[in-house]
């Protein structure tokens, strides 16, 4: 029977590195690492598959090149439709089956919540979750396998409330948010940011992601009197959003959550509901903009494209997850090239917390990412842009998007 | 009281959508007495149709009518080539092949039009009219408007013509209907080629109000027409209607209104038509079905 | 019945449970869990074909049930300490109270009404979870790997009284498919027992089952409320298989797979319902390894099913039943 020998691994894996075992922790060879993750492919989420996508393009440029340390990096990322027992699944199937060497950039905030403990108890790393939710990055002391990527939503929240207390102090603000941990979470940081001036938020609405239209929110949130509007949603709902306050003539000044502010979406506005309601509008933004005219000569940026072209030729070359998911394959390339010759899990996870890398070719300029031992955000920078003639223009330096 | 009005004029705006779906739904079901589940996916399919020959330069209102055509054949074909071939099954089977038809077309149009956030022209004026306090956009008369005329000719054609006439007594009693010499199986893959037309009208229409649509534009409204559909009645066109518009007022009061209920429309939606549905198990429209031995 | 009929019968129960023994012995440790998912699938199929086979009522809304029992489960392991072994039964019976709360005024609806009513159930489920975080745990959910009441974890090893060891994916098979043969069986009797005949009579006629004394109303909840204590059996068994529950476990998408399901499986058969649980789980997975291209995935598993249902309207069962009708009594003499 094959349970002795499933008995004696779990154990070891339960026991820890105390007990023998292979030289090499699983997915490694002498010329491939194995890595995985989940996205979802189909279903509501499916566009977020980019993220897969590009990851995955990135990482054969990386093996058309040699690959690292004479290893090409094979990245599994299967679909898990969304559903967080889906992803529990198929997470399982990656670390038990398809022995991975370590789970990276799965994405969603309740999905990569739902493995987080099983990946810790196998010991197998859980690198750069894609999800900007504060815990992934704050309990490291817990879950010492697990770091996450994306800035946090607290820190994003925070930094948009700094900015409205400095330019607007006295302004009454309307929020509308996602009803979920990610709306929450971004909700609760700038009001944390506002501190005491959180009076100034006049009105709260939440839509649900089944909705079709959030025009009554939005009807609402004018009602209010509000100057600002401060919208914490994903792309579709940012584009109903402010189609429907500009149906209601509501002009108020925008501030939108980077998860939804890419200007591909903008431009969509733009295009439905004139640019005016979008003038002047306010967002933070890590990554580099691949529409943006000012990266046209950018030596990053025209990697992004090359890469792009060849390994991905159906991709939509305008989609900034794709630019987002190659600056986290850059990283962990980054870290794997610092995890030693013949890399472990634990010499992964040493590298991954002691980055320090000041230029990603896919993050903006003087966007750095740096870890330590106590610091687990990755990505705790970005820039306030400002929107006017159909595109983002920077709005002051490079600041810190910290929790 | 604005706020209010306010609240009812959206809710009617977006109710004429569910209603122009929930009428698609009902004309299937009174000629095959299938639900159909892949309504939302043929109507989505067909604003892709739309938006691209709009992208290839056909000018709107030819590539509108040119949509609708195909729409029509569209649903002609699916009924002759899947349904009829099923419909001598039991109830489960249709229903199954209906959800299997709503995942292949939702993935075919994920696959040619790869997914990406598209936009579609507004044919209507982008100006709003600003009556006492209360914000009217041109594009929601339009809309209303358009339901309203659609309601009107399939009364015409389904009253007054002989085809229409032949449809009806076909979905009623098809073994009469054959002896007088109707084809029923052709009036009943009409009722489903008329089904996909309503549907292209109501993705035309309603992707431009959204800003942008993908392949997933309709699930949501699709489960507001089946619910405009089975408050209405099923088998009542006029039910439709009303029961469209009143489910899209009764989100937005009941979120609105009730604090409670502000993250919880839909459920309370839900509930509300469950209701009324112990009440009048047949909608507030449908015709109560005598019980034969 | 003949001698001869329970005697093949028993066998093929015999065969069945051989069968389920062994299959962990022939394939990897991980695909113990899929089979266990398996498992947990024909549990739920099997609750919905009592009422749908009996009742003919399709209900788009046992999601909802299984979310029910999900969530008892979760709540009573991590919130009262409960072993899980014991709030699986506890599962059960809170969703089938559920059942009985919603079937008694819903079987007033007609066929497509109730259908849509049960649709609009499961729609609006993950959203009333989220709404009551306080005792759910909102749309994050419940983490069950650590909680003490979880057997097997976290170090993934269970220890037998005897101390014989199993992985916990092993041990999650063998705990499915032991209640998954138990409600086989009742299944079974239910079907062979008077109520059986009651609500077969009432499926088939419902006017001349209640005039021959048939009680309707009674009957038709009573589906409803065993069929909900499958749902909330197999609700109990995902969460504790994905040592989690979250809102999003439970979208509309899972309601319609125990539909299709059924309907691969084949309306009133019992046993051929495995194939329709083993299609829910594999045939996803094949679509994605022919091409994870945008799309392709969702059009071969939609054709496929369409196909399916057009060469099989009666499912798999039906198929069988079509070929060993000589040999076996068909369940149903109307079908």
């Amino acid at each position: 029977m094959r349970v002795l020998g499933v008995v004696f691994l779990s154990l070891a894996v339960a026991v820890g590195t105390a007990s023998a075992r292979p030289s090499a922790d699983p997915g490694v060879s002498s010329n491939e690492i194995v890595i995985g993750g989940t996205v979802p492919l189909s279903g509501i989420a499916a566009s977020y598959a980019s993220v897969g996508r590009g990851a995955e393009a990135y990482f054969k440029y990386v093996n058309g090149r040699g690959g690292v340390n004479g290893r090409k990096i094979t990245y599994k990322y299967v679909d898990d439709q969304y559903n967080p027992s889906q992803t529990v699944q198929a997470t399982r199937e990656l670390v038990q089956q398809e022995r991975v060497f370590a789970v990276f950039n799965s994405l969603g905030t309740e999905h990569n919540l739902a493995v987080r403990s099983f990946l810790n108890a196998a010991k197998v790393p859980q690198l750069f979750v894609g999800s900007g939710a504060t815990t992934f990055g704050r309990d490291y002391r817990r879950y010492p396998n697990t770091i996450g990527f994306l800035p946090s939503y607290v820190g994003e929240g925070k930094v948009y409330a700094r900015h409205i207390l400095k330019t607007r102090p006295t302004a009454k603000i309307a929020v509308l948010y996602q009803n979920d941990d990610y709306g929450k979470d971004l909700l609760s940081g700038f009001k944390a940011g506002l501190g005491a001036k959180r009076r100034n938020i006049v009105s709260e609405q939440s839509y649900d992601p089944l909705s079709t239209d959030v025009a009554s929110q939005v009807a609402r949130l004018k009602a209010s009197g509000a100057k600002v509007l401060m919208v914490i949603a994903t792309p579709p709902f940012v584009i109903r959003g402010l189609v429907a306050a500009n149906r209601l003539g509501w002009r108020p000044q925008i501030y939108v959550n980077q998860v939804g502010g890419a200007t591909n979406i903008m431009r969509i506005v733009a295009a439905t509901a004139g640019a005016r309601i979008i003038q002047s509008a306010v967002t933070l933004i890590s990554v580099k903009d691949p529409t943006s005219p000012r990266f046209r000569k950018d030596k990053g940026m025209a990697l992004y494209r090359t890469i792009m072209k060849r390994y991905l030729p159906r991709g939509d070359a305008n989609d900034g997850f794709h630019t987002y998911s190659m600056a986290v394959a850059y990283t962990f390339e980054q870290a794997l090239r610092k995890a030693g010759r013949n890399p472990t899990r634990a010499s992964l996870l040493r590298a991954v917390a002691n980055l320090d890398i000041k230029s990603n070719p896919f993050l903006l300029p003087g966007v750095r990412i740096k870890t330590s031992a106590t610091d687990h955000f990755p990505l705790d920078q970005g820039q306030l842009q400002r929107w006017s003639n159909n595109q983002w223009h920077p709005l002051g330096k490079v600041v810190s998007a910290k929790p | 009281m604005a706020d209010v009005l306010q609240q009812v004029v959206s809710g009617i705006a977006s109710g004429g959508v569910y209603a122009l779906l929930a009428l698609a739904l009902v004309l299937i079901y009174r000629s095959t007495g299938v639900v159909n589940f892949a309504q939302g996916e043929m109507a989505m399919f067909s604003t892709f149709i739309c938006w691209e020959l709009l992208d290839r330069g056909v000018p709107y209102w030819v590539a509108f009518f040119l949509t609708l055509a195909i729409s029509f054949v569209g649903g002609v074909l699916i009924e002759r080539l899947v349904i009829h071939v099923v419909s001598r099954a039991q109830a489960l089977t249709v229903v199954t092949v209906t959800i299997g038809l709503l995942i292949l077309l939702n993935g075919a149009a994920a696959w040619i039009w790869k997914g990406e956030q598209r936009t579609l022209e507004n044919p209507f004026p982008s100006r709003t009219f600003d009556v006492g306090g209360v914000v009217i956009a041109a594009q929601d008369i339009g809309i209303i408007a358009v339901s309203l005329a659609v309601v009107a000719v399939l009364w015409v054609f389904f009253q007054k013509t002989r085809v229409g006439l032949a449809a009806r007594a076909a979905a009623l009693n098809p073994e009469s209907s054959r002896l007088h010499g109707v084809r029923v199986s052709w009036m009943l893959a009409l009722g489903w080629g008329l089904a996909a037309v309503l549907g292209a009208v109501a993705g035309i229409l309603v992707a431009p109000t959204q800003g942008s649509f993908d392949q997933n534009f309709m699930l949501p409204i699709l489960i507001f027409a089946f619910a405009a559909a089975v408050l209405g009645g099923l088998d009542s066109p006029i039910g439709a209607v009303v029961g469209g518009v009143a489910v899209g007022i009764a989100l937005n009061l009941i979120g609105t209104y009730i604090d409670f209920f502000s993250d919880l429309r839909l459920p309370a939606a839900l509930l509300l038509i469950l209701l009324i549905l112990l009440l009048r198990p047949n909608g507030l429209f449908g015709r109560q079905i005598a019980r034969r031995v | 019945m003949t001698a001869l009929r329970y005697a093949l019968r028993a066998a093929g129960l015999a065969l069945f449970v051989a069968v389920v023994v062994y299959v962990p012995f022939r394939i990897s440790d991980f695909r113990s869990s899929e089979f266990a998912l398996i498992g947990i699938y024909f549990i739920a199929i099997l609750g919905l074909n009592i009422l749908t086979g009996y009742t003919g009522a399709i209900s788009l809304g046992h999601g909802a049930f299984m979310a029910i029992g999900a969530y008892t489960t979760a709540i009573l392991v991590a919130d009262h300490g409960m072993r899980d072994l014991w709030t699986i039964a506890i599962a059960g019976l809170v969703a089938a109270a559920a059942g009985t709360a919603f079937g008694l005024p819903a079987l007033r609806l007609s066929g497509p009404y109730l259908a849509l009513a049960t649709f609009g159930i499961a729609v609006a489920t993950p959203i009333v979870i989220k709404k009551f975080d306080g005792f759910t745990g909102g749309s994050g959910g419940i983490n069950l790997f650590e909680a003490e009441g979880i057997t097997g974890l976290p170090e993934f090893v269970v220890t037998l009284p005897g101390g014989h060891q199993l992985s916990f994916n092993d041990w999650l098979y063998y705990l499915t498919w032991t209640i998954a043969l138990v409600l086989f069986v009742v299944a079974w009797g239910i079907h062979h027992s008077r109520l059986g005949r009651s609500l077969r009579a009432i499926r088939d006629n419902e006017l001349a089952a209640a005039a021959s004394g048939v009680w309707l109303a009674s009957h038709k909840t009573l589906a409803f409320t065993l069929s909900a204590f499958y749902a909330g059996v197999a609700g109990a068994l995902l969460a504790i298989s994905a040592f989690s529950v979250q809102p999003g476990a439970f979208p509309v998408e899972r309601s319609i797979a125990l539909v299709v399901g059924l309907a691969v499986g084949g309306l009133g058969s019992l046993a051929p319902l495995v194939a329709g649980a083993a299609f829910l789980v594999f045939l996803p997975q094949w679509a994605q390894d022919i091409s994870k291209a945008p799309g392709v995935p969702s059009v071969i598993y939609g054709v496929v099913l369409i196909l399916l249902m057009m060469v099989l309207p009666m499912g798999v069962g039906g198929l069988l039943r079509r070929i060993g009708s000589p040999l076996t009594s068909r369940l149903y003499r109307r079908s």
